[in-house]
């Protein structure tokens, strides 16, 4: 589904992703794990199409597509989403009314009727009960005096009503305390099928305790230097990155 | 530059056109009125960049323009007043063609007991000494050079009169229009809006502009709300754009009253509106919003003077404005908190959103205070819209220019939303979304 091969990026000439390769195929969940700086958010804001990052060298295909040639909202189209570390605030803006024009803009672009007012209602009641979600959250402004835990789930809840092919979770489970992570996992893992797949960004094992990872990516200075299953998951927490980190440089 | 030989000569021959003869019309204290201040017009200081309120609005152009005054009923074109109206809105409706009330395209009826609305033309012939009790009251006829040309030509506006406690169930619309095919028209409304005691109405002011029309639109209105009286009043401004536009509002109002003002400003090539409030008595209420947008071609100014001379009145201002391509912006916000008002609490600010480089705002929030126990604040900002939040409804599969579009409209929804008159919350935000994908487009 996503093959990144060789990806060089830098943000202002400085480089933060050097050569990183990875491949992630159709219903499989790949952890990437990685210190501070190592150039995880940068990967996901590439793949979403943020501007401001050089991508110097390498491609990515996604579905046999070059990615990069896209715009945002066009990966999106294709089925790409990014759940964000930081959702920003958008004030005046319904989010109710967000979310049904961004499901409607998708299926605009892939040929598909519009949901009227009705349906997209049934939809974002179902999917809001999902995350748990107050309903009382939908009436208000997008992530405007939203808690760290609702701007979080209301990240999931725009998964579950937008049904990506990829989603990349960047660092979902900052801030969040242990209900709210459970909460959260619950719907992501309500999410996966075979046709889904999910790149799922943290500092920490414990995310991975209640998602299950197919595969987990240890992020070094802008390269993939190892990757494992669950089992490397936990070495980590055990010893740190300390001895990865060293073993990467000698 | 301009000269204040240049401005008298320009006002003068206004006042002198053939057009503009009105010599003994009208019961004599409103003859005495027009000749002071068609004398004043002489002695006013030219409105050039050294008087404050004029500094970054030049009238050079407007000085330019010939213009015959719209006091004949010929001036009437025919006009399709059926695509002006809102859908579902059920109002007491005040129709005036190029600057005359046209009877034929209003309609009053069934108006309550204790109410009076109509033409001020008429008012003058039955109930002038009425009139003469509130006009000119509340009014600075020699702000400057245009209230006084205003005054100098009386003739027509609006008159409104609710008495004592009474209520109106249906808002009064008043609708402006202008279609000029010749030579440019000068037109003068006077509006006269007075609440009794305990009174309760909302008026609806909307100037509207046909296609490439040339005019000057330089209407005053005294508005006198008295006590615990409540008016709601919106004006959308959507003059042609090609057209000049003054609004020069004098607010008056009295212990415990309530003036909700807003203003949305959309069309003119050169619109500016003055807001002058004065409270009479302790705890009134006066609360003005106001929504503009500028783009290529057009200056829009605002201008509020507000005065709290008396303890224990509130004021909110609160201001934004959508700025794009080279569209020009002014903002002078004044509030005045003279020694003897203990109390005042007053708020204002001012916001605006630049979609293009090229775009210009003067902003001056200014707070005057001389008594040491009130609660005053302002700010103004001027931003851009943030990348980041682009970003996020772009990753939702929402085009930028939908996202920029959904961006200002979010902006802009404070005072949209506090509109009250459905109708006309919709109307302005329809003509806010065609504003915006004209704007967004454009830049795309």
């Amino acid at each position: 589904m996503l093959s990144i091969k060789n990806l060089q990026v830098a943000i202002e000439d400085k480089a933060i992703l050097r050569a990183l390769n990875l491949d992630v195929g159709s219903g499989e969940v790949h952890a990437i794990m990685g210190p501070n700086g190592s150039g995880k958010s940068t990967l996901s804001h590439v793949l979403a199409g943020r501007e401001g990052y050089q991508v110097t060298a390498g491609e990515v295909l996604f579905e046999g597509e070059d990615l990069l040639a896209l715009q945002p909202e066009q990966r999106a189209h294709k089925g790409i989403f990014l759940g964000m570390q930081y959702p920003v605030e958008l004030p005046g803006v319904n989010n109710m009314m967000f979310m049904r024009e961004s499901l409607n803009a998708i299926r605009r672009a892939r040929g598909e009727a519009e949901l009227d007012a009705v349906e997209f209602m049934q939809r974002v009641r179902e999917k809001a009960r999902l995350v748990e979600l107050d309903e009382q959250l939908l009436k208000r402004n997008v992530n405007v005096g939203f808690s760290g835990g609702e701007k979080k789930r209301n990240e999931i809840l725009q998964m579950a009503m937008l049904e990506p092919r990829l989603a990349i979770l960047d660092e979902t489970d900052s801030g969040l305390d242990i209900d709210a992570l459970r909460i959260i996992a619950g719907g992501v893992n309500a999410l996966r099928s075979a046709e889904r797949s999910i790149i799922l960004i943290t500092h920490y094992q414990r995310l991975l305790d209640y998602i299950q990872p197919d595969t987990v990516h240890v992020l070094v200075d802008g390269r993939i230097v190892r990757s494992g299953d669950k089992q490397l998951a936990l070495e980590l927490e055990e010893k740190g990155y300390g001895w990865i980190e060293a073993e990467a440089a000698a | 530059m301009i000269t204040a030989e240049q401005q008298r000569s320009w006002a003068e021959m206004l006042m002198s056109h053939p057009d503009a003869d009105q010599s003994g019309q009208g019961p004599g204290w409103l003859v005495a009125a027009r000749k002071a201040a068609r004398q004043a017009v002489a002695e006013l200081p030219v409105l050039d960049r050294k008087q404050e309120a004029w500094r970054y609005t030049s009238i050079e152009a407007l000085l330019k323009q010939h213009f015959r005054p719209a006091l004949n009923t010929d001036n009437n074109p025919v006009l399709e007043i059926n695509d002006c109206l809102l859908p579902d809105f059920d109002t007491y409706r005040l129709v005036f063609a190029n600057g005359r009330y046209d009877p034929h395209l209003s309609s009053i009826k069934e108006l309550p007991r204790g109410v009076s609305l109509g033409s001020l033309r008429t008012a003058l012939t039955t109930d002038p000494e009425r009139l003469a009790t509130w006009f000119g009251h509340s009014a600075n006829h020699s702000a400057h050079v245009f209230t006084a040309m205003n005054t100098a030509l009386v003739n027509d506006g609006v008159f409104v009169h609710v008495e004592s406690q009474v209520q109106l169930d249906r808002p009064i619309e008043v609708i402006y229009l202008s279609q000029v095919d010749e030579d440019p028209l000068l037109m003068q409304p006077r509006n006269l809006i007075v609440l009794d005691a305990g009174a309760r109405a909302t008026l609806v002011e909307r100037f509207i502009g046909f296609g490439q029309s040339a005019y000057f639109h330089n209407n005053l209105t005294e508005i006198s709300v008295g006590q615990s009286a409540t008016l709601k009043h919106y004006r959308v401004q959507d003059e042609s754009r090609c057209a000049y536009h003054l609004s020069s509002l004098y607010l008056s109002q009295q212990a415990q009253s309530r003036y909700h003002g807003t203003t949305l400003a959309f069309g003119g090539a050169w619109a500016r509106t003055e807001y002058n409030t004065t409270f009479k008595q302790e705890g009134a209420v006066c609360e003005l919003n106001g929504l503009y947008t500028v783009g290529d071609q057009q200056l829009t100014d605002f201008h509020l003077d507000v005065r709290h001379s008396v303890p224990g009145c509130a004021s909110r201002e609160q201001f934004k404005g959508v700025l794009y391509g080279k569209g020009r912006a002014v903002f002078d916000g004044r509030i005045l908190v003279e020694k003897q008002a203990q109390h005042s609490d007053a708020q204002l600010t001012n916001d605006n959103l630049m979609l293009t480089r090229n775009a210009e705002v003067d902003t001056k929030p200014q707070l005057e205070i001389y008594a040491d126990d009130v609660k005053c604040s302002h700010g103004t900002t001027v931003g851009q819209l943030d990348p980041q939040q682009v970003f996020y409804l772009r990753s939702r599969g929402i085009d930028e220019n939908a996202a920029r579009k959904m961006l200002c409209l979010g902006f802009a929804s404070e005072i949209l939303d506090s509109i009250e008159v459905p109708a006309l919350r919709d109307a302005a935000t329809g003509k806010l979304h065609d504003t915006l994908n004209a704007a967004v487009e454009a830049e795309g």
